[in-house]
């Protein structure tokens, strides 16, 4: 564990030494804070309420991660860093975790910011701050998901572009798949929408916590880290 | 302390190197030596655990490098052939970090993060961003992060590859002073590095081992005749006849640039005094008389070639 941590914090440090995490602050609450002075500026009378913002920030979050993710695995590939770092005495899944904690931290880092947007309408009107809390914790639990999404299309390849791809259209499938399987049958829309992303964020936004919810992030998450670690191992016998 | 027996590993339906065997004791420095594409990186990226074999074993320092590789791991220090940094680090940050996935504490870094910037010449790069270092300060953080953590093994693939000629001689012989607290591999396709770094070398061709000895033993053991250089001052235009006609001379062939012929001997004999005489008797001049030593570079090149005829 102490390996995956010196792992993340080097990680996240390159982060802010390159152009990246500011890219992606700067992307993240641009739009962000447009679609909030949007939001609030629709009329006298509108709602205090986060929910059309947890959409957008939903959305935002779908397409900065598989960034955020993309050179975690694949650079390290493409220089051949890699195998220095794979002959100490490492383990392939602190690799993992640690490339994907460093990812979770800077998506926390934004999560944190963003705080300002609700701080500012409870100042101005009526905020439920138990739903607002509720989508709060949705959207990190996407995140969850997101970020090991995102190292699992890392670790597949050496070029970045191609992670960003790959990470995109795994996101994608797990975005649209409620509505794909609605579209295809009634049973198979059933099964699809328990492993929809935006079906397990909607409960979650409304302000109902639900450990299905919860599981289902973590078990996402889990498998995508396992698939990593898997072809992190596999490299060894290419 | 490196035992290797067996090691086999395919790439797709090629083995890169098939059935190799060796051992490297303890305090030992020890020569890879092969043209480019003989199975040398691949061999070392299998005993430094980053690849396992497709058959065989390995162990360094007792740890089997495929049940117990976390703990091998500790054991060795490795510089790859092409030292791949993160060029976004500075000198020390990276030691740092080295040191820091090696298990070491804190202070355990600090002490030998300037032990080994101080004998890999670092001192006055220490704060620059790796990125900007040229190839020869790059290969010396390869080094230094190798040496880093005080391992048992150092195992360095072509460690001198890139760097002008006066850094090869102080990476030579900063390789050399390691060799009494580690035991050092490294590989090479140069000759003379072998011959001038290494106690033992290992000569390996098509994944194959092809020798193993010291060098002068190697040299020695090749060597299938007695080589004499001869230089005389004469009008005669039929030495070369002459001279074979001498006993126990198998060959005479002029020797290019130097004006005078090799005469071969038989193995075993010493024929300097005869063919001194000879010289004499004939009234020629003797310019030059000397054994002809066989370097590295013939015995590699008898080695590698007859396999393939």
């Amino acid at each position: 564990m102490r390996n995956a941590l010196t792992i993340a914090g080097k990680e996240l440090r390159s982060y802010f030494i390159s152009p990246m995490a500011y890219a992606v602050m700067v992307f993240f609450f641009g739009l962000c804070g447009l679609i909030f002075v949007l939001y609030i500026s629709s009329g006298p009378g509108a709602d205090a309420d986060m929910r059309p913002m947890f959409h957008s920030m939903l959305f935002l979050s779908l397409i900065v991660s598989p960034v955020l993710t993309m050179g975690l695995l694949s650079t390290e590939r493409a220089t051949g860093t890699i195998e220095l770092l794979m002959t100490k005495p490492v383990r392939d899944i602190e690799v993992a975790i640690g490339k994907y904690l460093a990812a979770m931290a800077l998506y926390a880092i934004l999560l944190l910011v963003s705080l300002e947007f609700p701080l500012a309408m409870a100042k101005f009107g009526h905020l439920d701050w138990s739903a607002t809390m509720g989508g709060y914790l949705g959207l990190l639990l996407c995140g969850v998901a997101f970020m090991s999404i995102g190292v699992f299309a890392s670790s597949i390849t050496d070029n970045q572009i191609a992670a960003i791809v790959v990470g995109l259209l795994l996101l994608l499938f797990f975005w649209l798949i409620g509505f794909l399987g609605a579209a295809a049958s009634p049973t198979l829309g059933d099964v699809a929408k328990h492993i929809s992303i935006l079906e397990n964020f909607q409960d979650l936004e409304k302000g109902i916590i639900d450990t299905k919810s919860i599981l289902y992030f973590l078990s996402l998450a889990g498998f995508m880290i396992f698939l990593a670690v898997r072809s992190l191992e596999n490299r060894r016998t290419v | 302390m490196i035992e290797v027996e067996g090691l086999t590993k395919f790439y797709g339906p090629h083995p890169a190197i098939s059935d190799v065997t060796f051992t490297v004791d303890e305090g030992e420095i020890v020569g890879f030596l092969g043209p480019n594409g003989a199975g040398k990186t691949t061999a070392m990226r299998v005993i430094t655990g980053y690849m396992p074999p497709t058959t065989g074993t390995v162990r360094v320092a007792g740890h089997d490098m495929v049940d117990d590789s976390l703990e091998g791991r500790r054991n060795i220090g490795y510089m790859p052939e092409k030292v791949a940094l993160y060029t976004d680090m500075r000198v020390v940050e990276y030691l740092g970090y080295a040191g820091r996935l090696q298990g070491m504490k804190r202070e355990a870094i600090g002490e030998r993060t300037e032990f080994c910037l101080e004998r890999c010449g670092l001192q006055e790069r220490r704060n620059d961003i790796i990125g900007r270092l040229s190839m020869g300060y790059r290969q010396r953080v390869g080094l230094a992060q190798a040496m880093l953590h005080n391992p048992k093994v150092l195992i360095l693939d072509e460690p001198t590859v890139g760097l002008d000629p006066n850094q090869i001689i102080e990476v030579r012989n900063l390789i050399k002073g390691l060799a009494k607290d580690h035991t050092v591999m490294l590989s090479t396709h140069i000759l003379p590095e072998a011959q001038m770094t290494c106690e033992r070398v290992i000569i390996i061709n098509h994944g194959k081992i092809v020798a193993v000895d010291t060098p002068e033993q190697l040299t020695s053991q090749i060597r299938q005749s007695e080589t004499l250089l001869v230089r005389v001052d004469t009008k005669d235009s039929n030495v070369v006849q002459q001279l074979l006609d001498l006993p126990k001379v198998t060959g005479v062939r002029p020797a290019e640039g130097t004006g005078g012929y090799y005469v071969d001997a038989m193995v075993g004999t010493d024929i300097r005094a005869a063919l001194a005489a000879f010289v004499l008797q004939k009234g020629w001049g003797l310019l030059e008389l000397r054994v002809v030593e066989m370097s590295l570079e013939d015995v590699f090149r008898q080695l590698t070639t007859e396999e393939e005829v």
